[in-house]
């Protein structure tokens, strides 16, 4: 053998943050893994679809027009001076990116328990997978976004580009929670029969339908405390206002970030050191 | 050079009253304080394998046989003590786990690949030589749900045998296929042990465990009952399979009446030899020995043969004699003959006791689960999963004139010229 023969010490679970370096570079090794089964995910998805592709425009799509029928024509919620249409669809485009992580990586691992035990590989794998298939999905839909701004002729200004790195924050935000959740659904299947009531509940207390400032400002500092407020909110700022994003609001949601990653990343390993025998 | 080393491993499952994996978390609160039973599938177990050793571990379902190929394999963690691998370890287990039905197999090899720990790169390189072993270049850009189950294991297997490992591990796969498939794949894990790949092999395939492995371990309930040649550790297994002793009697019924005992089942070969592996088409013979303590009246003895899966496959009935038996205190016995077996090859577990036989299911007499393990082989006879007894004739090719077709009774109306005869009706073909 030409290569040096990687020597590998199998012990009862620790979970001490020192490994999660170790974890992090095994990780590394799995990424054709990943990369694979993201495009096995859109492909799977939009195989024997009449629609295909156009089911990630057609999931915001078909929200935005419920709730511009609700919130604009029904009750009139404030949308800062842009058609509503274009106001809801700037933050469901996030929003939904979120949401459907969330709702696929929960039933990631339970889905594919048949491989679960019987081959092993990095199991965040799974969760991650349906993350960025999600990010994909967010990319096909922002270009209606962009069509939606030609209609209505709202321009596109030089922050927009700020988007970016909010939706990286998302992305590590909706990842820390996809990693939580999947672990937490393979002892308690509660958790997957909960989420389409808990994201409801989610969407409802972040800015999607309304605008931050139409919350009251007594409770602006525990509604700031969703993580997701600053995010959603701050995309829809930069790409709608063309203005640059609000740096209070972006610290908290990029602090929780920073907090819940890898703590759901070492409670995800834990799990994963006997999800085998429970799944 | 030492690849593998367990040292005092032990894994404790814990049992839980639900089936269904996963619990809900009120019943989980609830049930905080409740006692959960303990299980020691492994206890205690230390050993090493050298490199280029293939190593067969054997024993009784439920042994901790898979217990240690999970540990292995990383699938899941020991509760106490350590295991070391030195090198590039993969596992063969249950070929085909990953497979998605709508993906194409060129798809699915890449996507199987990978989860088995390949770069995509090396799977592009391997595809090639991975698409000729399973001999499926006509179908590779199908979608697999269109495929046989052949198609299946064979893509199955040729993937995970062009990993390359330095330790492999493997499981039942070679009971898969068919003969042909079988004796590829033989070869091709031969080939990776002269290559100096270390090799771990759980099976109950006695026969390929012996033809494969420089060392046998033997396991019984969680621990090492033998570790040496696998001629001796082999003969040992079979010896201890034949004395009914060690199993729970009582299966999944209620506790046994006991007026009568099954005291022993031999089994024995056309040369009235005890055996316990047979070849399919060959003759087999069963004697059960049982006592009488109080007399019973309207028995029946079984023999039930279970598939590895835990499906009853076939039995042996005294119900058959078509008289009924009534039994005095005594010992007596009773022997099924069989003239040709019909299970097809694998190994089966046996159930063997006795009932009333107008008593509900599950309510025995004795009953001995899972007491003896009969390995049945291939013959030149089958390829498939059971065998039907059967006498092949063939007429070669001959002029016209000479031939006379072998048709079955029900068909042999003369027909026409190819049948010499004498009926002056008749019209002869070379005549014409």
């Amino acid at each position: 053998m030409s290569y040096a023969r990687p020597i590998r010490i199998i012990r009862p679970i620790s979970f001490s943050p020192r490994d999660l370096v170790r974890e992090l570079r095994e990780l590394w090794q799995y990424r054709d893994l990943f990369y694979t089964l993201t495009v096995h995910r859109i492909k799977v998805r939009y195989k024997q679809s009449v629609l295909g592709l156009a089911w990630a425009i057609l999931q915001p799509l078909s929200l935005m027009l419920i709730y511009t029928v609700i919130f604009s024509v029904i009750a009139k919620v404030p949308s800062e001076g842009v058609p509503y249409a274009v106001f809801a669809y700037a933050a469901l485009l996030p929003w939904t990116f979120f949401s459907s992580s969330l709702t696929n990586a929960t039933q990631g691992l339970v889905s594919h328990s048949q491989l679960v035990t019987k081959v092993y590989f990095a199991r965040e794998i799974l969760p991650l997978t349906y993350v960025s298939a999600a990010l994909f999905d967010f990319a096909v839909a922002s270009t209606f976004l962009i069509a939606l701004f030609f209609y209505y002729g709202v321009g596109l200004s030089v922050y927009a580009l700020y988007a970016i790195p909010i939706m990286i924050l998302l992305a590590a935000i909706a990842t820390a929670f996809s990693l939580f959740l999947s672990a937490m659904q393979v002892r308690f299947r509660d958790i997957g029969v909960a989420m389409p009531l808990l994201l409801q509940l989610w969407m409802f207390s972040t800015p999607v339908v309304y605008p931050l400032s139409a919350v009251p400002q007594r409770f602006r500092s525990l509604y700031a405390l969703n993580p997701l407020v600053g995010v959603i909110e701050n995309f829809r700022r930069v790409v709608l206002q063309g203005v640059e994003p609000d740096s209070h609001s972006l610290a908290i949601s990029a602090a929780a970030a920073a907090i819940l990653l890898p703590l759901a990343y070492l409670y995800f390993k834990r799990v994963e050191a006997t999800m085998a025998d429970v799944i | 050079m030492i690849d593998l080393q367990l040292t005092n491993v032990s894994k404790k499952y814990r049992i839980r009253r639900d089936v269904d994996g996963g619990t809900s978390l009120l019943r989980k609160l609830l049930s905080i304080r409740k006692r959960k039973e303990d299980f020691w599938a492994l206890k205690d177990i230390s050993f090493g394998v050298q490199r280029a050793e293939a190593l067969g571990i054997i024993g009784h379902n439920g042994a901790g046989k898979s217990t240690i190929l999970k540990l292995l394999s990383r699938i899941t963690t020991p509760t106490t003590g350590e295991i070391m691998i030195n090198g590039r370890l993969s596992a063969l287990i249950e070929v085909g786990s990953g497979f998605h039905p709508e993906l194409t197999g060129r798809e699915n090899i890449y996507l199987n690949g990978s989860i088995l720990g390949m770069m995509r790169r090396e799977i592009t390189q391997k595809l090639e030589s991975i698409v000729e072993f399973a001999e499926l270049r006509q179908f590779i850009d199908t979608p697999v749900k269109r495929y046989s189950s052949g198609m299946y294991v064979r893509l199955g297997f040729s993937i995970a045998a062009h990993l390359d490992p330095d330790v492999l591990l493997l499981d039942e796969v070679l009971a898969v296929g068919d003969a042909s498939f079988q004796r590829k794949c033989i070869q091709r894990i031969t080939e990776l042990k002269k290559s100096g790949t270390t090799i771990v092999f759980i099976s109950h395939d006695l026969r390929a465990v012996q033809q494969l492995c420089d060392r046998v371990i033997l396991l019984k309930k969680g621990h090492i009952e033998a570790d040496g040649d696998p001629a001796a550790t082999i003969a040992l297994y079979q010896s201890a399979s034949a004395q009914l002793s060690g199993q729970a009697a009582g299966g999944m019924g209620q506790k046994p009446t006991g007026e009568a005992v099954v005291t022993s089942l031999t089994f024995y070969d056309e040369n009235e030899n005890e055996c316990l592996s047979f070849e399919t088409g060959k003759p087999m013979k069963a004697v059960l020995n049982y006592r009488v303590d109080k007399p019973v009246s309207d028995v029946i003895f079984e023999v039930q043969f279970y598939s590895q899966e835990g499906r009853l496959t076939s039995f042996f009935s005294s119900e058959t004699l078509g008289q009924t038996i009534d039994v005095e205190p005594g010992e007596g016995s009773i022997s099924f003959d069989c003239s040709s077996v019909g299970l097809g090859p694998g190994v089966y577990f046996i159930d063997t006791g006795i009932r009333n036989r107008l008593a509900p299911y599950g309510i025995d007499i004795d009953w001995r689960r899972r007491c003896i393990a009969v390995r049945i082989d291939y013959d030149h006879h089958l390829r498939e999963t059971f065998y039907m007894p059967y006498i092949c004739r063939h007429s070669p090719p001959q002029s016209f004139a000479n031939f006379s077709p072998v048709t079955p009774k029900a068909f042999a109306n003369p027909s026409p010229g190819l049948e010499r005869s004498d009926n002056p009706g008749s019209v002869n073909l070379n005549k014409i």
